[in-house]
């Protein structure tokens, strides 16, 4: 249970976007599938990576760019739209936020901090991402754009 | 072949790109993609979220130039996908300019936007959902897709008057704070952190970040400064909306 709400609510987070962003039919549920799964990984990885957040975001955005590659390939239309909207669990949108309160209450000390850590954040996401999509381009030889 | 109206075909293309939130990459490779399936070797193109210029030499040694600017725009994954199928139907089978140009016309035009109501329960359904996921309570849930609906109302009145990123991100955190302190002051939410975490989830530029650091590895360095800028923007106008609206709470109600 204490796994299996957050991945659900996860999934009705991303089925929100899903409308916001215009993605519909079955590549909403397959998007937003994406995103609990994701989550779950990022659950799961806690223990193994010593409860570095940044690893964990790290397993998850690997997993997740596997993922919406795959699904990509399946149903023939570019990955970015899965993984635009499956991250939005994953991605420190409350820690910019809060790094920015910080900035206002005069609280330098937090600002570093809180924004070092989104920065942390990001960047491990981001690396994730660029690893598995710089892997498919390598081993899947381009014929055509997108 | 008149090279001008190439120019503005896979201009037009490219902006329209980048206006459905297409990465920056995708919209210098296509343009380059359909240039060079018309044959024409010469093309550069280059592309920053708010603008894209694109040039050419044409055979006879004339310069083409085109620029245009971006607009503030929101995300459309579905017209993305359908440029996207265009795109790579252009450069299979490149057919006459003016063909073309109808085509992109076609898919451009009389894309179907999702209803109000539609919209609205989206809103309150990522609102609400995010904060049980921070760990909120059903009351805290229910207070924060209040705070989301009143965002989605608000942030399609603000774009249609024209109103700027920042502008907009300090209306909608602003909306959202008191939304959340008049639920709180009547003992409907319990945890007023939370709510309000989870009702600037709608708006909260994580993705923007995310986007920009990624850009940033891919050497895409320019336009990974606009979206750094852009996240900041947005996370310095939420937290000043909602930083006004508590404050105020505060000499109105005292401790909150």
């Amino acid at each position: 249970m204490a796994l299996f709400l957050p991945c659900l609510y996860a999934f009705l987070a991303c089925l929100g976007f899903c409308v916001l962003f215009r993605i519909r039919g079955l590549g909403a549920v397959l998007c937003s599938l994406g995103g609990a799964l994701a989550w779950l990984v990022y659950l799961v990885s806690g223990p193994l990576s010593g409860g570095s957040v940044f690893l964990q975001s790290f397993y998850a955005a690997v997993f997740l760019s596997a993922w919406s590659e795959a699904m990509a390939r399946l149903r023939k239309c570019p990955a970015t739209g899965y993984q635009l909207i499956a991250f939005i669990p994953l991605v420190p949108g409350a820690g910019i936020y809060s790094m920015m309160e910080a900035a206002l209450r005069g609280d330098a000390q937090d600002f570093l901090s809180t924004g070092l850590h989104t920065l942390g954040v990001a960047g491990a996401l981001a690396v994730g991402v660029l690893v598995v999509s710089s892997l498919v381009r390598m081993f899947s030889h381009r014929r055509r754009p997108g | 072949m008149n090279y001008d109206k190439l120019l503005a075909l896979s201009g037009e293309l490219g902006c329209h790109l980048l206006l459905s939130g297409a990465e920056i990459y995708r919209v210098e490779e296509s343009v380059r993609y359909l240039l060079g399936a018309y044959g024409v070797e010469t093309g550069e193109v280059f592309a920053i979220p708010n603008c894209i210029i694109v040039s050419l030499t044409a055979p006879e040694g004339r310069v083409l130039t085109w620029v245009r600017r971006v607009p503030g725009h929101d995300t459309d994954i579905s017209k993305m996908e359908d440029l996207n199928a265009l795109c790579r139907r252009l450069c299979a089978n490149p057919p006459e300019l003016d063909e073309a140009a109808g085509l992109l016309d076609r898919v451009v035009r009389d894309r179907p936007q999702p209803g109000l109501l539609l919209r609205l329960s989206a809103y309150f359904l990522i609102t609400s959902v995010f904060c049980l996921f921070f760990g909120g309570t059903a009351a805290d849930a229910l207070c924060g897709g209040l705070c989301g609906l009143t965002v989605g109302l608000l942030l399609p009145l603000l774009s249609r008057l024209g109103a700027n990123l920042f502008f907009r991100a300090m209306v909608g955190g602003l909306s959202c704070g008191v939304t959340a302190a008049v639920l709180t002051a009547l003992g409907l939410g319990e945890h007023l952190d939370l709510i309000l975490t989870g009702a600037i989830m709608t708006q909260a530029p994580g993705l923007v970040v995310t986007n920009c650091m990624r850009d940033l590895m891919a050497g895409d360095v320019m336009s990974s400064l606009v979206k750094l800028s852009e996240g900041l923007l947005t996370g310095a106008g939420i937290a000043l909306g909602t930083g006004v609206a508590l404050g105020l709470a505060r000499t109105l109600w005292g401790g909150l």
